[in-house]
């Protein structure tokens, strides 16, 4: 279980606003917490998954895609920021991220 | 410029158009209109009210492969006057005959006939039954494997996209229980189709006859380009070769994973997906290599021939 610091978070925070402002073509400064991935960005499923696998090799996580999916059907995310807090968490927690739920 | 390592493919028909797909294309909306006129007039005079802003057709299974086929057709056409030519070409689903026009094996008013021919052949099936389609993705094989064997389904693979996205094809209901069942076992995504045709699936087999009797009948010419097989990865250079791939490719799985795999296999490093969507750019994402997959807008882009 990986510690969260405000480094981490922001460190997080860069990679998902950059990733987003290079794959949907858009300007970094019109990328915000509350930016709607679908609706404001033209963002996918594929692009979270994508995210998913850069961060798995950057810190070396052991997470079952699927986890994520079952965790994402009772936590579904909308924006930027909702996609940075669930980053955060699967972290934080990895293959353990359904017992939040417990 | 290099074109030795380029390939063309070609996707299936949308279900939706993105606003203003090709505006770094200098003179293509002249093209595609010409294009457009002319299917008005051999195939279907409602043609000739398509717009993009206005969503034009997605109601219509068979109008919207026509917008597909002829967009793709006119943006070969439009690359052709810039001197871009690939070396391979690859249609994807119903994307297969803007493939043969490219490679100049089938005439732009013969693909219309194609078409037309497969779709009246298949709706001699739909109506028997309700069919659909699904995506799922986030899932790896193995899970896939395991959510059929839970659900005692008939359904079979259609298309396998990447490692963890695949198409299914089948009965309607199904389709939904299984794409449920993809969400509960945790999917990332899962998706119903707006289809109403289990294309690439067993269930089209019994209309291949009647198709095949007519695709024979047509006179192919040899490819100018290689064509890449999406069923076997094959190279398809004969005329009963080519014959064939249209027919099995209504009613056998494809595999487009494998597909772009195959490419690069043989050199290829760029893909250009000609048509108006990014579909098969987005899912580039998760393949293997280093090949650079572009749309046709973001293509000329990157090598200024506007």
């Amino acid at each position: 279980m990986a510690l969260i610091t405000e480094n981490t978070r922001k460190e997080v925070t860069e990679i998902v606003y950059n990733f987003f402002a290079d794959e949907c073509e858009v300007e970094l400064k019109d990328i915000h917490g509350d930016t709607n991935i679908i609706n404001d960005i033209d963002g996918d499923s594929l692009m979270f998954l994508e995210l998913i696998e850069i961060f798995k090799k950057k810190y070396n996580l052991d997470i079952e895609l699927k986890t994520i999916g079952k965790y994402s059907v009772k936590h579904p995310v909308q924006t930027i920021g909702q996609l940075i807090d669930m980053q955060l968490l699967i972290i934080e927690h990895e293959n353990k991220l359904l017992e939040l739920d417990n | 410029m290099s074109q030795k390592k380029l390939a063309f493919v070609f996707p299936p028909f949308a279900s939706d158009y993105p606003d203003e797909p090709f505006t770094n294309l200098s003179g293509f909306e002249d093209c595609f209109r010409k294009f457009l006129s002319r299917a008005a007039e051999f195939a279907d005079p409602d043609l000739n009210q398509f717009s993009i802003p206005s969503r034009t057709f997605l109601d219509d299974e068979l109008k919207t492969q026509y917008i597909s086929y002829i967009q793709a057709c006119a943006l070969v056409s439009w690359f052709r006057q810039k001197g871009v030519i690939p070396a391979y070409s690859s249609g994807y689903s119903m994307g297969i005959y803007a493939a043969l026009f490219q490679s100049e094996v089938i005439s732009f008013l013969d693909g219309l006939v194609l078409i037309r021919q497969a779709y009246k052949e298949i709706k001699k099936i739909t109506g028997k039954q309700e069919y659909g389609m699904c995506s799922i993705i986030g899932l790896n094989q193995d899970d896939i494997d395991h959510l059929i064997l839970k659900q005692k389904t008939t359904l079979k693979l259609a298309i396998q996209n990447s490692v963890c996205s695949f198409s299914f094809s089948g009965i309607a209901r199904e389709i939904q229980k299984l794409a449920e069942s993809a969400q509960e076992e945790g999917a990332l995504s899962t998706r119903v189709l707006n289809v109403s045709v289990p294309y690439h699936s067993f269930y089209l087999k019994d209309i291949s006859e009647g198709f095949s009797e007519f695709v024979n009948q047509m006179s192919f010419r040899s490819p100018k380009m290689p064509i890449v097989s999406l069923i076997d990865q094959e190279i398809l250079l004969e005329e009963h070769a080519l014959k064939n791939e249209v027919v099995r490719n209504l009613f056998t799985s494809l595999n487009w994973y494998g597909t772009q795999l195959y490419l690069q296999e043989l050199g290829v490093n760029r893909f250009v997906e000609c048509g108006s969507g990014k579909g098969i750019v987005k899912n580039a994402r998760f393949i293997e290599g280093d090949a650079v997959f572009y749309t046709a807008n973001s293509f000329m882009a990157s090598f200024e021939l506007k």
